[in-house]
């Protein structure tokens, strides 16, 4: 069989331990093909979104409920858009616990948190995009943290918002961030992040010397088994946008039943509950951005684990960064519950 | 490996056919462009067997959002109805104004008699201003029983001199007195804007719908889509004739008969009556400004009330007032066009109160008596005035008891 | 095709379990893309929502004397009063949808050179056809309203 184009995407052969389901947990695939989906339902909503203030959540509504297949669409784009999110975090955590941050691959990894950064703030502008109630608090809150800033907080939230209040405005610009000023890089880079993986050797395992299996599959195999992936994961997000439709309330503005506790999207629920506390300028921004380059500097800090000991699960060297890691996420787990818990 | 790709695909055409089954079978959506707002609304999908509210809001031309609010275009029952204005009742007070407000609808012109929300809400029915008084009154946290403070603050901004300039709202945590706290708590159960006191015989909801929503003796469950102005007495028994309030431990006593009948049911057992009143509905003596006030907040319902025997049937010097309609415009006309069992026409003679109001549903006939429609029930009376009668009633002593002690009905 | 050496007495099965699974395999995702392209047709084709009639109110119909010809810049028509009674003629070309200019005599169009006379006959093309008469009439205080 003459190699296609998405043979030629990949290595000729590879060492077989690299696409072993329980060292990868296939998450990097997952996110490109839950990327790949999100971007193909997110071009069809474009179709039908209105992005001004009036006319958004009514055309979700539409989107959802009057077109045919709308809703599905909708539900498709949420559901891929938070698989993302958790595939692209599973893929972080393997990463780190299994030490493949290290030299050589210390910049992709730099290009993976860039990109895991991007896959947040793209979440969170399409979860403004609804314009609803359950929205308000977050998009208030959220460009309130940017004025929070000392210095440069006002140009930020300018930046941001475009004006000096929450209108029109604000909306086209999170409309054109999450379409177009979000989406590009996070392409861009996420090739860019495929590419470094080849180029820095693959996907993490000793050198040829020290391997301990010499077996390899090769491409055809490779293409063979991201497909059946795809089809798995394509299966179990048509059941989940058929099931479980994505959340939609009142648009801004009208009368609300019932004032329910706001709650932050579920990705940022951690910051949430620190906001409890205290000063928003700590709480949302300082240590929210200094965990973040925690996290980034990881490999820079911590000792990398040897050659040898790549390939697998809880390299002893990679202790400290495992430590540390873990202590970062759980506090982000529980906080994420707390906020949680709090409101139910 | 070639049968897990096939166990996949078939997985994905599983999710494919019960995605395609679901839309396809969904309900197909129901569209409807009401010609007052122009703006399609999707309610019908779910709500096509609901009747039509009463015939002067025909739903081709006011849908269901103008009224109820709601997200018109969803089509999930829980997003449909978070936005619902004063949820299934969107008469309440506290809504009343954006539901059934506006210059074209129930907030326009006193002029035209059709400013029935800013009257509403300062009526005593509303405000509760005459009981609030009293009690404060009785127990000394005001010096006379001129009315201070309602259920909620409200204003009037042309007050007549026997009227209330405005109101401050009645704030239980500012009384001292027990008796007062405790009326609060328990004696505040029949004004419109309040919940209803549980059972079938309180049975209403609240704002304009407590009493033109006929809703007395439901479990208030079913759908109760009904706007009239054929209010039964029944409707108005939610709040009146139900019990008394006991002063001195500030409760609520309800009467304990068990009323079968329409003469028993309609009044308390204590109560003095005549035929007409029992026989008739409440509101075929009662005029709206009665009900739904004049515009002016009183500190007493012997303020706002005032029809008595006499407005129909005179004294013996006088026949009762009277007016011949000339106008197409009467505001008689208008009130009689909603009741169509009425053929009221132009050149008929009614008879007006003394405040002018017009009792639309009466006649003068040819032969000098007069004739009344009661509204809810539809029946027809024909009745005589007192004027050249055997009646020896003075002229002066027209309160309702002087009539009741020669025509009182023994039960 | 490589047919499986069969035993001797046994018909030959033309494919193998192998080739057929892989058959089966591609019949249920040729399936699968089918059913997405349908839906896909079916969430493109959705009929955009009815714009519902629109009327114009053009004032009393006393104010427009008999061979009066009044163009109404709001409703985009020129109001033409004859002896037949009211006609109102839209002022979009009928060639290409362009607002008419009125000029002396009648009617051009700046995109493209269409004239038409005041009477809404065409004069020179591209049109092909005359100005497209809207349904009008009286309402019950007397004023004129146009429906398109």
């Amino acid at each position: 069989m003459r190699p296609s184009f998405f043979h030629h995407l990949h290595p000729p052969t590879i060492p077989a331990r690299q696409a072993r389901l329980r060292y990868t947990w296939g998450a990097g695939g997952f996110s490109v093909f839950l990327l790949l989906a999100v971007i193909f339902s997110g071009l069809l909503e474009v179709f039908f979104y209105v992005p001004t203030p009036e006319q958004a959540p009514l055309s979700i509504q539409s989107l959802t409920f009057l077109i045919p297949y709308g809703g599905f669409v909708r539900n498709l784009h949420y559901w891929s858009a938070q698989l993302l999110v958790l595939a692209a975090g599973l893929h972080l955590v393997r990463v780190i616990f299994t030490g493949a941050y290290a030299p050589p691959r210390r910049f992709n990894y730099l290009l993976g948190i860039g990109l895991f950064v991007a896959l947040l703030l793209l979440d969170f502008t399409g979860y403004i995009l609804r314009w609803d109630q359950d929205v308000q608090w977050a998009l208030v809150t959220g460009t309130n943290l940017l004025k929070s800033i000392p210095g440069i907080g006002q140009w930020l939230y300018a930046l941001v918002t475009g004006g000096d209040r929450l209108g029109a405005v604000t909306l086209i610009r999170f409309y054109g961030w999450h379409i177009f000023g979000l989406m590009l890089p996070a392409v861009i880079i996420g090739v860019w992040h495929l590419f470094r993986v080849r180029r820095d050797g693959g996907i993490a395992v000793p050198p040829p010397a020290q391997r301990q299996d010499a077996e390899r599959i090769n491409r055809t195999e490779l293409v063979r088994r991201e497909a059946l992936a795809a089809l798995f994961g394509a299966a179990g997000l048509v059941f989940l946008a058929a099931f479980f439709p994505a959340p939609l309330a009142a648009p801004i503005g009208e009368p609300d039943a019932a004032k329910q506790a706001a709650l932050a999207p579920w990705f940022f629920l951690w910051v949430q509950q620190m906001l409890r506390w205290g000063d928003p300028f700590l709480f949302g921004v300082l240590i929210p951005v200094g965990w973040l380059a925690l996290l980034a500097l990881l490999p820079y800090f911590t000792p990398a684990p040897s050659a040898v000991e790549l390939g697998r699960w809880f390299p002893p060297s990679g202790r400290a960064a495992q430590l540390i890691f873990s202590a970062l996420a759980v506090t982000v787990l529980v906080f994420s519950l707390w906020a949680w818990l709090a409101a139910a | 490996m070639q049968r897990t790709r096939l166990v996949a695909s078939i997985l994905l055409l599983a999710a494919m056919a019960i995605s395609i089954w679901r839309v396809e079978t969904a309900p197909q959506p129901v569209p409807l462009a009401p010609t007052l707002t122009r703006q399609t609304e999707y309610c019908l999908t779910c709500h096509s067997e609901l009747a039509e509210i009463s015939p002067s809001h025909p739903i081709e031309t006011f849908g269901c959002v103008i009224c109820h609010g709601g997200e018109r275009l969803a089509l999930d029952a829980d997003l449909a109805h978070s936005s619902l204005r004063g949820g299934r009742n969107p008469s309440d007070f506290s809504v009343v104004q954006e539901s059934c407000g506006g210059e074209d609808c129930h907030s326009g012109s006193a002029a035209q008699a059709r400013d029935h929300i800013p009257r509403v809400l300062r009526s005593i029915q509303a405000t509760y201003a005459g009981a609030i008084a009293n009690m404060r009154y009785t127990f000394g946290a005001q010096e006379d029983l001129s009315a201070r403070m309602g259920i909620f603050a409200i204003q009037d901004p042309n007050p007549t001199s026997s009227s209330v300039p405005g109101l401050s709202a009645f704030d239980p945590s500012q009384e001292t007195h027990p008796s007062l706290i405790a009326f609060s708590q328990n004696c505040l159960s029949c004004h419109l804007s309040s919940e209803p006191l549980p059972g079938k015989e309180y049975a209403r909801l609240t704002g304009c719908a407590a009493c033109h929503t006929p809703t007395a003796g439901t479990d208030l469950e079913q759908p109760l889509h009904r706007l009239t102005t054929a209010i039964p007495y029944t409707q108005c028994n939610t709040c009146h004739n139900r019990g008394n309030y006991e002063l001195r431990s500030m409760h609520f006593q309800a009467r304990s008969d068990q009323p079968t009948n329409r003469l028993d049911d309609y009044y308390q057992p204590i109560a003095q009556f005549v035929r007409c009143e029992w026989t008739l509905d409440c509101i075929d003596c009662h005029t709206r400004q009665e009900a739904m006030g004049d515009g002016h907040i009183y500190s007493s319902q012997k303020e706002a009330e005032y029809v008595r025997c006499y407005t129909c049937h005179g004294t013996l010097d006088e026949l009762p007032l009277t007016r011949t309609i000339s106008d197409p415009n009467d505001l008689a006309l208008r009130l009689a066009f909603v009741n169509p069992q009425f053929d009221l026409q132009v050149g008929d003679t009614i008879i007006i109160t003394d405040r002018g109001e017009p009792l639309w549903n009466t006649r003068r006939l040819p032969d000098g008596s007069y004739e009344l429609l009661a509204k809810a029930s539809g029946q027809r009376f024909t009745f005589r005035a007192v004027k050249g009668s055997a009646c020896q009633q003075s002229a002066e002593q027209q309160e309702s008891s002087y009539c009741h002690a020669c025509h009182a009905v023994e039960r | 095709m490589p047919a499986m050496p069969s035993s001797d007495n046994l018909p030959t099965t033309p494919v193998n379990r192998r080739d057929f699974l892989a058959l089966a395999t591609r019949g249920v995702l040729a399936l699968n893309g089918l059913l997405g392209v349908g839906m896909l047709l079916r969430f493109l084709s959705h009929p955009p929502a009815p714009s519902s009639a629109n009327e114009v109110d053009l004032g009393p119909a006393s104010n427009f004397p008999i061979g009066s010809q009044t163009v109404m810049a709001q409703a985009n028509l020129v109001l033409l009063h004859t002896e037949a009674g009211f006609q109102a003629l839209s002022l979009e070309c009928p060639h290409l949808g362009c607002l008419l200019n009125p000029e002396p005599g009648g009617f051009s169009c700046p995109c493209h050179g269409s004239r038409f006379d005041s009477s809404g006959a065409l004069l020179r093309g591209p049109a092909s056809k005359n100005l497209k008469p809207l349904s009008i009439e009286q309402n019950h205080e007397g004023h004129l309203i146009v429906r398109y």
